[in-house]
């Protein structure tokens, strides 16, 4: 490979990152990958690899003599083009290539196969213990009410409190007739780290209902315990299926 | 590679691929069939590995640019003037160079092979290499956010440099570091002290490196920057995806409540987070809020050995040790820190009441 093949060929995959990150926060789909707080950051490093790929392209020999330093890059490439062999361009381009290849999709129930699920987690990390415990019933998510039931000093206060919450379904095969696990991932920097959560909830159809098919819940909680922990359960009044939201995961 | 299998690696890439692309599209189209738990797998694992990979990214962009920024505007005499001839004191500053240079454990790589290259001695960059991630501004501040101030990020900084300066120290004792270098990232290192004869003949004079040096403009020194750090991303970049690639595979494979169940014991505990930092991979400027939910439930010692030795030794930045030294020395980089942070967990879990 001559060295300006080489070249061109880095040039167009380190565009390729760029654009592929460009497309992933354009879309939103970043936050499948990544907590929002790395939005920023990404940006920078979609921004970063456009610059590189822009300084590295091979211009266009001017007809006359070449300039000084463009002909020290030329011996440089040649040194590379050894060291870093084609695998290499291929390798670096795998995450645009799976990107393109394999269908995009968040973490859901089939994920929890591997990472098992907490209907206690102790996820505590940011938030303060009491602060859960004054959002609204109504207001709050999946991890929210494992919290409030984590830290209530007497959970069955938070009883026929209504529950109004959306998630993934997961048929846990620990569970009895007529109940399934109304999961979230739970994820502190990216999907690498994700935890899996759950709330056992009680409805009659529950086995008619789609494997990590998305739905809304609504129904009173009542303190229940498993394994010795306390943990919410939801009798359900109504199971709606639903889109999958745009923020699949929560963030402690 | 030959001029005639070039053409077929290249058709057998598109070919393998094409057929990749069309297996996965028929296959997801029709989730009930027999492959929909491969299915299910795969997008799982790619879930995981671009998750990776993209909060990885960025860190190791800004390895590469600081190795370009210090290959072009650094030069040997500058690392004589600032690097102290005994040993420990070399293996002291390079644990603590890391508060001048921001980088996790993707991005130290990239910069310590620049620094061997302008003649950085083995102690200094090991120690350098072991303790940056951890002794640098951003990850003391998100230890600080997550934990507070407390013992876990006092010991968490004592251990990282603890450990990174013994095992500094152990590679200054090498007669003959070069061999413990791969042969791409030396150019005439010394040994425990800059003073010390250079050990290799290779003068190539090529290079700022070498002879005199004439600090360039920012003007003219910043496209070599940028084309630097666009060739040590593509070196660095490949050993980083086929890190994150065997990270993403193991969380695929392990199931981690298995891990998560074992809490409790002094040793088995640290055993266990041990296992989550390397096949986790997180990058150390945010492990903290990680380890931070396990605090309760997990020993203190154990937390620690996760603070300590995940950002020294994972799955995607070991596997670019190799693109800095041989693989024995590799091994001594692994096992040297891995021993120590044992000894030390465990020992706090003993010892300690919190």
């Amino acid at each position: 490979m001559t060295p300006r093949i080489y070249r061109t060929l880095q040039a167009l995959i380190l565009a390729g990152l760029g654009v592929f990150l460009l497309e992933k926060i354009w879309s939103g789909t970043l936050y499948w990958y990544i907590s929002n707080r790395f939005l920023l950051l990404t940006l920078l490093a979609a921004l970063g690899f456009l610059i590189l790929a822009q300084n590295i392209l091979p211009r266009r020999r001017p007809a006359g003599a070449q300039p000084e330093h463009e002909h020290a890059e030329a011996d440089h490439d040649h040194d590379h083009g050894e060291a870093a062999p084609a695998w290499g361009l291929f390798v670096v381009a795998l995450p645009v290539i799976l990107g393109l290849l394999v269908p995009a999709r968040p973490l859901g129930a089939a994920a929890i196969a591997n990472k098992g699920v907490n209907t206690s987690a102790p996820l505590v990390a940011g938030g303060g213990q009491t602060t859960k415990l004054d959002i609204a019933p109504a207001d709050r998510n999946i991890l929210d009410w494992i919290r409030a039931f984590n830290y209530a000093s007497d959970p069955t206060t938070l009883n026929d409190q209504p529950a109004d919450v959306i998630g993934f379904v997961y048929q846990d095969s620990r569970l009895g007739t007529g109940e399934f696990l109304v999961g979230r991932f739970a994820i502190n920097c990216c999907v690498a780290d994700a935890l899996a959560i759950g709330m056992v909830v009680q409805w009659p159809e529950a086995a008619s209902l789609a494997a990590n098919s998305w739905v809304h819940v609504r129904g009173p909680v009542e303190a229940s315990t498993a394994n010795g922990q306390r943990i919410p359960l939801i009798k359900a009044e109504s199971v709606e299926s639903v889109p999958p939201p745009s923020q699949p995961y929560l963030y402690p | 590679m030959t001029r005639l299998t070039r053409p077929v690696v290249i058709f057998g890439f598109a070919f393998a691929l094409v057929a990749a692309w069309l297996a996965v599209t028929l296959i997801g189209a029709n989730t009930t069939g027999p492959l929909a738990g491969f299915v299910d797998r795969l997008s799982t694992f790619t879930t995981i590995f671009l998750g990776i990979f993209i909060e990885a990214a960025p860190f190791l962009l800004l390895g590469t640019l600081g190795s370009g920024l210090v290959e072009v505007f650094f030069n040997k005499d500058d690392l004589n003037r600032l690097i102290p001839r005994t040993p420990l004191a070399g293996a002291i500053v390079g644990g603590l160079m890391g508060l001048f240079f921001p980088v996790c454990e993707c991005g130290v790589v990239p910069l310590t092979r620049r620094l061997f290259k302008k003649g950085l001695p083995l102690s200094v960059g090991v120690s350098f290499l072991l303790a940056a991630p951890v002794m640098n501004p951003i990850v003391i501040a998100s230890t600080l956010a997550a934990f507070g101030v407390g013992p876990v990020l006092f010991l968490r900084l004592g251990l990282t440099l603890l450990i990174a300066v013994i095992t500094g120290l152990v590679f200054a004792r090498q007669t003959h570091p070069e061999r413990l270098l791969n042969a791409t990232a030396w150019a005439e290192i010394s040994g425990g002290s800059i003073d010390s004869p250079p050990l290799s003949a290779k003068q190539t004079g090529e290079g700022p490196g070498v002879g005199i040096f004439a600090r360039p403009s920012l003007r003219e020194g910043l496209p070599r920057v940028l084309t630097i750090a666009a060739d040590e991303f593509f070196e660095m970049g490949r050993y980083l995806i086929i890190g994150s690639l065997l990270a993403s595979f193991m969380q695929t494979v392990v199931p981690q409540s298995a891990l998560l169940a074992v809490s409790s014991g002094p040793v088995i505990s640290v055993l266990a987070m041990i296992t989550l930092a390397v096949i986790l991979s997180v990058c150390s400027t945010v492990d903290a809020f990680i380890a931070l939910a396990f605090a309760g439930t997990f020993t203190t010692g154990s937390v620690l050995a996760f603070l300590v030795f995940g950002p020294m030794v994972d799955l995607k930045s070991t596997i670019m040790f190799l693109r800095v030294f041989n693989r024995k020395a590799v091994v001594y980089l692994i096992l040297l820190p891995l021993a120590m942070t044992i000894l030390f967990s465990v020992f706090i879990n003993l010892n300690t009441t919190w």
